[in-house]
């Protein structure tokens, strides 16, 4: 699954976010993501792709940014066999 | 200056029918009706099997909505959903307005706080084996969710506090909110309880107790049998019940709708055993309350017991009663409504005060259902069989808990 397609299944599941609202340039506050529900979206993240994020990374403001931190974790991953951490 | 303190608003998630409403749920006490069914789980290795009151209806996504809902462990959504309820039956807007709430604030009890959030954390660790849980688990079990979450929503800037005291927990948070009205240091005050005690642990541990009453599919439904000599112990619920408290003044100036009014409390500490109540405490309670709202015995005309069912607790309630009324004892009208609601731990003494002023309100007293055979040791108070019309001036509502912790409120007729 696509990163995009998790979030909006996510957003969906969870906040009864219109799907064809969460597109990359849709800012997540607007969406109803506020820094419990990003937490909340990391986790499921982490959990669906199997990887392990930096504690401190930057919070993204988009659905594009997230979307595309995602997706250079899951290669970033993918490239190394013991996973990103 | 002392103010007045008056009841404008009530909502309660109610077990019978959670869209049917205050005056449908008053309707089915008085008729006698029971809330209680047979709970069979699917819990492993040993499933819960036990009358129990649930709110199978209840929809959180629906009274909610999704975002704010799933924010939520099911404690927090029943009693965000009663505060909304009570809110909008005392015809206050959820959005602040031109009024200045910063001295409005939230009372609420709970004796578990999120314990389904909690247990679930324990599931996926200890079953599943996993590593890490969901960065809501906090905001979800801690046991003052639901206050943080009613003060957000309804933009209540004064004291937002939870209360924790076994079964008087929302009795007691009841008293606190009034008192800070009747000072003067809030104007309004959201108050109420809510658990959900069907937790696996939870529930386990309340039939270690040997204090929940049998039942099965087809006795259930009259398991709770207070004041009875058949009696066999209490029955658990879950629910949220919420009331608001205003000042009188306040209140009449902008043309609401007054209930009742709420005119004395008063706790007091057995300060002697854990579980075994004592009158004596009780007494102390009972006194407190009739003297802050400035009552006599002469004066009280119903009261809504405590009444769980229990073999140790319906006998020390009557003796209280009976020490404190006196010569009055032998005509003051007596129910437990627990008879039909069940016992919903942190919400009991919300739903109990919404019970005894829906009594004020309409002048009628709901029976203590299942009592057929009277127990010798509950004797020496007029206990209602059936529901009673009457003139009711002005009422007490008992929350004895665990603990030795006792609260009781005296509520008066609008007038």
């Amino acid at each position: 699954m696509k990163a995009i397609e998790l979030i909006r299944e996510f957003l969906h599941e969870r906040l009864a976010a219109d799907p064809a609202a969460v597109v990359p340039e849709a800012v997540l506050v607007d969406l109803g993501v506020d820094s419990l529900m990003m937490l909340e979206l990391m986790f499921e993240f982490e959990d669906r792709f199997a990887i392990k994020l930096e504690s401190d990374l930057k919070a993204p403001q988009t659905v594009g940014e997230l979307a595309t931190l995602m997706e250079a974790l899951i290669a970033q991953q993918t490239a190394s066999p013991d996973g990103a951490t | 200056m002392m103010r007045r303190v008056a009841i404008t608003g009530l909502g309660l998630v109610s077990p019978y029918a959670p869209g049917e409403g205050l005056d449908d749920f008053f309707h089915r006490l008085c008729a006698g009706e029971s809330a209680v069914r047979h709970l069979l789980t699917d819990d492993q290795p040993r499933p819960l099997n036990m009358p129990f009151v649930s709110c199978p209806d209840f929809d959180p996504d629906m009274a909610l909505g999704k975002p704010l809902a799933s924010m939520m462990d099911r404690f927090a959504q029943l009693g965000m959903a009663a505060a909304f309820s009570a809110w909008d039956d005392a015809g206050l807007s959820r959005q602040s307005g031109e009024e200045n709430r910063d001295s409005w604030g939230c009372s609420w009890g709970t004796a578990l706080g999120g314990t389904l959030a909690y247990e679930k954390g324990y599931r996926e660790l200890w079953q599943k084996g996993r590593e890490r849980l969901s960065p809501l688990a906090v905001v979800l079990g801690m046991n003052n969710a639901a206050n943080a979450h009613i003060s957000i929503q309804l933009g209540l800037g004064g004291v937002s506090m939870s209360h924790t005291v076994a079964c008087a927990s929302s009795a007691v948070a009841i008293g606190e909110a009034f008192r800070r009205v009747r000072s003067g240091e809030a104007q309004v005050m959201l108050t109420g309880g809510s658990d959900v005690p069907q937790a696996y642990g939870v529930a386990r541990a309340w039939e270690a107790l040997r204090v929940l009453a049998p039942g099965n599919a087809e006795t259930s439904a009259q398991a709770c049998r207070p004041f009875s000599s058949e009696r066999r112990g209490l029955v658990l619920g879950e629910g949220g019940a919420a009331l608001v408290l205003e000042e009188w003044e306040h209140a009449v100036a902008r043309g609401a709708r007054i209930y009742g009014e709420i005119a004395g409390y008063g706790t007091s500490c057995d300060h002697s055993h854990l579980v075994k109540p004592e009158a004596a405490g009780q007494v102390r309670a009972l006194r407190a309350a009739l003297a802050d709202a400035g009552l006599t015995v002469a004066d009280v005309d119903y009261v809504n017991a405590h009444g769980t069912a229990t073999a140790e607790g319906d006998p020390v309630e009557i003796e209280a009663l009976r020490q404190v009324f006196g010569t009055h004892a032998a005509t003051l009208a007596v129910s437990a409504s627990k008879s039909m609601h069940g016992h919903l731990l942190g919400a009991a003494g919300a739903i109990e005060a919404i019970v005894t002023v829906l009594a004020l309100r309409q002048q009628i007293a709901p029976p203590t259902a299942h009592l057929d055979a009277l127990d010798p040791a509950c004797a020496g108070v007029e206990h209602l069989t059936q529901a009673r019309a009457r003139p009711l001036r002005a009422a007490l509502s008992n929350s004895f808990a665990f603990g030795g912790s006792n609260a009781v409120l005296a509520l008066r007729a609008a007038s």
